[in-house]
């Protein structure tokens, strides 16, 4: 899974409507990224064949979206603060659980040092912090070549199921 | 002791050399105070009243001779160094724990990835001692040798170690999060003050479990941890910590710092909590894919408890040739100050011929848990003469020498005196754990170290002491607790009012022990004290204990549960001064 690193300025996606307290009932137009009530108005009457996209909150519980999975292009988890992991739990339910096999995409309050933690819980694209520098990111994703100890969505297996990762005799 | 592989040599390295390009950022303009902060606090980096502070994980408690030196060196070469921003006003020492660390008070942040090498390089880190996230695993500092041990708590330790360590998932939950674990009859570890508290067992078919606690934790609420399972078997534990994990994360409040730790998620929804907990860990193992990838294999164990063997040279020795040093006439012999060390210094190992020895870190002025770096020298040097090169560092705040042969124990107690670690004071009332307080520390209201060194000096007649007898003082210079003042037989906390430092005093708390079973608060006698009335109150707390117990043989906690807290308050308020008038 490479990490697509969106450019906001040349992103297909579009909010339907900034608000999503508006419950506007967004037209069907192809890249529509709505918010749960939006999706709610118009979630019986979307055409199958127009991409469509969740944005969520993070206190948003996935399992109340299981059955809308199979129907979304993207879905777009939003890091109110870049020390707020709920977004990590969500990511890793949409894979692991549910596995959600579109777009799973950072927003919000990202930095490039969270790049490691976003790639092994199963997002794929983010959208850096206005700040943020694309090469550093890219850069934080190289620290740990050898994988970690704890599986993830990029290696499922421990360490320690995997083979010749943890040798069975310890060096002195 | 666990032993590196190849792999986890390579990791503290990598870890190493990304905090490294981490700190360079920071110091290169490039990354914020803002965001740099959360990356350094899981590395063991805070900035504290004076300086930064260095806060090393000592998973476990389990530390070797040759780590130990890296410490000191740690603390003579970067701890207030001579040419760099804090010469002169501190350093070149370490202090030691409750949570089984060790902390560093002077280096210069500059120098902060170079310490860090020398982590590396003795097979150590710094990795979540900070931050909200899973903290280093603690456990009884008698692990392994312990007479009253049911299961090896050991290599599941370093099980959770390596789980815990760099978790995506869960590298910024609501809160800190910390886990204990132990594997005796005696709680060492005090497992229900946690967040997770696991006590290994094994059922009747001889099969190995854990009682797992969850929500425990002391700071503004103290609550001791609910018993979420009774028996879980040992195969299921990483799983089942992911699932209390998981529900914590997506559920913990974080609009409030005071309310965010686990304890109050598992107060306010009760059975519910429970249900979810037990929901999710069914979810991971039939639905999720490769939700059964943590279970643990008998491979795995047997792997990671080959480190745990007895260590190398180990000599047997026969239960027929083991002298009992403390067997009456043997005793009789001795010189009274052996003697002394003989009974509180000196523990039951589980084999025939080898005691645990405490190196008391509780000595006159010095603050509790402290050692210079040519302490730490001496220690370690005890370590490799007669310990086979391995320590442990205790709840307490003391460290331990785990293989010691009973032959030895004279030579050893004669070292160890030479080198500052043979007070025979532990578990008596100057063995106490006090943080480092606002002498150090940039959360505290008040500090510490003073009040130690007041009682200290105090009580320095062991005659006195040892009348007194068991019991425990803790100390905390704020309301986050580090010095475990709700469990103290006596706590005492430091808060502030109008910028001034008091105390509040507190007694009958308990860490779950042995001398108090079941673990508890203590109760606040009444309005806080002013520092210099402290002493004054311990010594009136005491003297009342020592005039109402039925026997010499009730300890000071039970005859504060037997009679409560009137006549202690009585005589506290006695010796009021300052804050007579408020009383």
């Amino acid at each position: 899974m490479t990490m697509k690193f969106i450019d906001c300025n040349f992103d297909r996606w579009h909010e339907a409507t900034a608000d999503d307290s508006l419950v506007a009932v967004p037209a069907p137009e192809p890249f529509s990224l709505l918010g749960v009530a939006q999706w709610n108005a118009v979630r019986d009457s979307w055409p199958g064949d127009v991409p469509v996209g969740l944005a969520l909150d993070n206190d948003v519980d996935i399992e109340t979206l299981a059955d809308d999975l199979p129907r979304l292009a993207l879905v777009a988890l939003r890091f109110p603060k870049w020390v707020d992991g709920r977004a990590y739990s969500q990511a890793h339910l949409l894979r692991a659980r549910f596995r959600f096999a579109g777009e799973v995409r950072a927003t919000g309050d990202v930095v490039a040092d969270m790049l490691p933690l976003l790639a092994r819980t199963g997002f794929d694209a983010v959208v850096l912090r206005a700040d943020q520098s694309v090469a550093t990111a890219k850069r934080a994703l190289g620290f740990f070549p050898q994988g970690h100890y704890q599986g993830d969505l990029i290696e499922p297996q421990p360490c320690f199921a995997r083979t010749g990762a943890a040798e069975a005799s310890p060096t002195p | 002791m666990y032993r590196y592989t190849d792999f986890d040599r390579r990791f503290v390295h990598q870890r190493a050399a990304q905090f490294r390009d981490q700190l360079q950022r920071h110091l290169a303009g490039e990354l914020s105070e803002d965001d740099f902060r959360p990356l350094r606090l899981q590395n063991g980096w805070y900035v504290q009243r004076h300086a930064p502070m260095l806060r090393v994980a000592v998973p476990y408690g389990a530390l070797s001779a040759k780590q130990l030196r890296a410490l000191a060196r740690i603390a003579s070469e970067l701890d207030g160094r001579a040419d760099g921003p804090y010469a002169g006003r501190g350093g070149g020492f370490g202090h030691f724990t409750t949570r089984q660390n060790c902390q560093f008070n002077w280096i210069a942040l500059p120098d902060s990835s170079d310490a860090m090498d020398i982590l590396a390089d003795a097979d150590m880190h710094g990795i979540q001692t900070s931050g909200n996230c899973i903290r280093n695993i603690t456990s009884d500092c008698f692990a392994g040798v312990a007479a009253d041990e049911v299961v090896d708590p050991r290599p599941y330790c370093e099980i959770l170690r390596q789980w815990s360590t760099l978790h995506a998932e869960f590298a910024f939950l609501p809160r800190k999060f910390k886990i204990a674990v132990s594997g005796a009859l005696e709680d060492r570890a005090a497992t229900a003050w946690h967040d997770i508290g696991l006590q290994l067992k094994k059922n009747a078919s001889g099969e190995v479990g854990f009682q797992v606690r969850v929500g425990g934790g002391m700071g503004r609420t103290p609550i001791i941890g609910t018993i979420v399972r009774d028996f879980l078997p040992w195969r299921e534990i990483l799983v089942y910590i992911e699932a209390i994990v998981r529900v914590y994360n997506r559920y913990g409040r974080r609009d409030n710092i005071y309310k965010a730790r686990i304890k109050i998620l598992v107060k306010a929804e009760g059975k519910k909590f429970v249900d979810a907990l037990e929901a999710e860990f069914a979810n991971i193992l039939e639905h999720d894919l490769d939700g059964s990838a943590h279970l643990l294999s008998d491979g795995e164990l047997a792997r990671v408890a080959a480190s745990f063997a007895v260590p190398d040279g180990l000599v047997p020795i026969e239960q027929a040739k083991a002298v009992d040093p403390l067997r009456r006439d043997a005793a009789a012999l001795h010189p009274p100050a052996y003697r002394r060390w003989l009974e509180r210094n000196v523990h039951a190992h589980r084999l025939p011929g080898y005691r645990c020895v405490t190196l008391s870190l509780k000595r006159a002025r010095q603050a509790p848990g402290d050692a210079s770096a040519e302490q730490m020298d001496g220690a370690a040097d005890l370590a490799d003469r007669f310990s086979l090169g391995e320590l442990r560092v205790s709840h307490d705040q003391n460290l331990v020498l785990p293989w010691v042969r009973e032959s030895e124990l004279q030579a050893l107690w004669l070292a160890a005196r030479d080198a500052s670690f043979a007070t025979p004071n532990i578990g008596y009332l100057t063995d106490m754990i006090a943080c480092p307080g606002g002498d150090l520390c940039a959360l505290a209201n008040a500090r510490s170290i003073p009040i130690a060194a007041a009682i200290n000096e105090r009580f320095d007649d062991l005659d006195e002491l040892h009348d007194i007898g068991d019991i425990d003082l803790h100390i905390s210079g704020c309301i986050n607790s580090c010095g475990h003042h709700h469990s103290g037989h006596i706590g005492v906390l430091g808060v502030d009012k109008d910028g001034k430092e008091w105390y509040q005093v507190s007694l009958g708390g308990s860490d779950g022990s042995a001398l108090a079973r079941t673990p508890v608060a203590g109760k606040v006698i009444g309005p806080s004290f002013a520092a210099d009335e402290v002493p004054d109150v311990i010594e009136a707390v005491i003297e009342t204990y020592r005039g109402e117990r039925s026997s010499g043989a009730e300890r000071f906690v039970e005859t504060v549960r037997r009679v409560g807290l009137e006549p202690f308050k009585t005589a506290a308020n006695a010796v009021r001064r300052a804050t007579a008038a408020h009383a």
